[in-house]
């Protein structure tokens, strides 16, 4: 009888076995063994060993660059969208009429398609036509930024323009309904206590969320380095030169235009043990928000 | 004192609802410019000399009609197929004890985490050597499979519903499959409802996974079209791929405003227990 159950809960899990298996289980395994070969798609694969991770990190490969503007990418835009997504769902707790409309507001550009945004955000931040610059010069600024083709801006702007993304969104939800489970009476005690708005926030507010927002820090960790292809390939394609060149960039690059599958594996490798290292992370601080029971 | 609390609250909230809309209002606001008007100097939000000209271009003589269909097609084949294998593979993790369940459900929550950059490579390797490359196969035969963060979201929602209506309906002689698809599935629309909205909006908006796997022009969605347009242009029709932008922007967003409690409701319990 037992078994039997078994072999029926089996068989309802069955698609997502086949899956794994097909698309991502094997594919790991796969990637790791291809990371070790050097192969074009035309003449058949040939095991180098570890040419591909020598050549990546050589000391005047350009991988330390991709490898650089990653992380930076990544630890930039995590504070700026898990900072966007707190400052906008406090915004939303606030006790004034009309809060839902506000929220539509905040929340539409995370259904809208990044690659439709990108393209305002060429018009938008354009050196000559465009209105940001525009309004800097209505505030009597001289030199205005060249903002998607220096490369001491490009870089700034990709991360901070992650504010528009799903995932910020996606947070700014979660911080609301966090919010909104903080008790009332802790906030009416501190205000007869005499305590301001701030002090109320880092005394109250923050504490009670802490684990919302270790959450969502470690998953912003992981939508930033899944997720920077959509935003960055559109709007810089990389460059100027390969300033904003990250390592999905660089993977899609080096696999489909140059076909250099071996190297590109191992740049998949790579990615692959830094958002491991996240989800470990996550894995253990997730012993404070009760997120993997059974 | 305290009025200027809200005035000011008011101020910031409007500051922000402004920075978030903006590029938005931007871009339908531009369709309906001339070409010309793009290169205006100072830029002005709202066209000089309104023209729905743009319009009439990209619906009768380009390939919008063409990106169109696909991402309907990618769309629907991808929340389908979701839909179908998601919701079965959480029942038993929601409601059924079995071995290595425990395993199984960590693995789902592992490969949440994993970039789809790490496995591009080898899937492209395995849907060339199919012959599916080129094809909407490599996009929609996947979603049959079942995604992780759906099984995840169905799980969730199965696992509010009380046990006692399984014990009874196996006292009455069904069995577990007679179980779901009688007793769990009617009672989780709102759930398939959720999943259906977040996979429409996901797949009508990706653009990183048929990038990779499609090439010809008669085949790409939407968000690779506008993309490889923006490029093949001699000179950037700006008018032409901000009417494409606004045609691409606007469904999800009635999408949104339709299924707005359902959206929240579905996002907001991923985060928590």
């Amino acid at each position: 009888m037992g078994k039997r159950k078994n072999v029926i809960a089996y068989l309802f899990v069955s698609p997502w076995i086949i899956g794994f298996i097909l698309f991502t289980g094997g594919p790991i395994l796969a990637v790791i063994l291809l990371s070790f070969c050097k192969w074009d798609l035309i003449a058949p694969p040939r095991w180098v060993g570890l040419e591909n991770y020598i050549k990546m990190f050589r000391s005047e490969s350009e991988f330390w660059m991709v490898l650089k503007f990653t992380l930076f990418y990544t630890l930039l835009s995590v504070i700026v969208s898990v900072g966007w997504a707190l400052f906008t769902a406090l915004l939303l707790n606030q006790k004034v009429k009309g809060v839902r409309v506000f929220s539509f507001f905040y929340f539409v550009p995370a259904v809208v398609p990044m690659i439709a945004l990108t393209f305002a955000f060429q018009l938008i931040f354009n050196k000559e036509l465009g209105v940001v610059n525009y309004l800097l010069t209505l505030i009597r600024i001289r030199n205005t930024p060249n903002w998607l083709m220096d490369p001491n801006y490009v870089t700034w702007l990709v991360a901070v323009l992650n504010i528009y993304t799903f995932y910020t969104g996606q947070m700014m939800l979660i911080f609301d309904s966090a919010l909104k489970e903080v008790p009332k009476e802790l906030y009416e005690a501190a205000e007869i206590d005499g305590a301001g708005p701030l002090t109320r926030f880092f005394r109250i507010t923050l504490p009670t969320i802490s684990p919302i927002l270790l959450f969502n820090l470690v998953t912003a960790t992981i939508n930033s380095l899944s997720a920077s292809f959509t935003l960055i390939y559109p709007l810089t394609g990389g460059g100027p030169g390969k300033v904003t060149q990250a390592i999905s960039l660089d993977i899609y690059y080096n696999a489909f235009k140059t076909f250099r599958l071996g190297y590109a594996s191992a740049e998949a490798v790579i990615l692959f043990c830094i958002s491991a290292v996240v989800s470990l992370l996550m894995f253990i601080l997730s012993k404070k928000w009760v997120y993997y029971e059974v | 004192m305290k009025r200027r609390m809200i005035g000011f609250q008011y101020a910031l909230m409007i500051i922000v609802a402004i920075i978030m809309f903006f590029p938005i209002l931007w871009i339908i606001s531009s369709s309906f410019k001339p070409l010309i008007e793009f290169s205006s100097y100072p830029p002005r939000l709202f066209a000089k000399t309104f023209t729905l000209k743009n319009y009439q271009e990209v619906l009768t003589n380009s390939k919008l009609p063409i990106y169109l269909r696909n991402t309907l097609i990618l769309m629907l084949g991808n929340t389908v197929g979701t839909l179908l294998s998601s919701s079965l593979v959480a029942y038993p993790l929601a409601r059924m004890d079995f071995r290595g369940k425990k395993l199984i459900f960590a693995l789902i929550l592992a490969t949440m985490m994993v970039p789809s950059y790490v496995t591009i490579v080898p899937q492209y390797i395995l849907f060339r050597y199919l012959g599916w490359l080129d094809s909407f196969l490599p996009i929609i035969v996947p979603a049959f499979f079942a995604y992780p963060y759906n099984v995840f979201l169905f799980r969730q929602f199965y696992r509010t519903i009380p046990r006692e209506l399984d014990e009874a309906a196996k006292i009455d002689g069904c069995n577990e499959w007679q179980i779901f698809w009688k007793i769990i599935v009617p009672i989780s629309k709102p759930i398939f409802i959720t999943i259906g909205v977040l996979s429409s909006i996901y797949w009508w908006n990706e653009f990183f996974v048929p990038m990779v796997f499609i090439n010809s022009e008669e085949l790409k969605p939407l968000s690779v079209g506008i993309y490889s347009f923006s490029r093949t242009t001699f000179i950037v029709r700006w008018d032409l791929i901000m009417a494409m932008a606004t045609i691409m922007i606007i469904p999800p967003m009635i999408l949104f405003l339709l299924a707005r409690e359902y959206i929240t409701a579905g996002i907001k319990t991923t985060g928590l227990k």
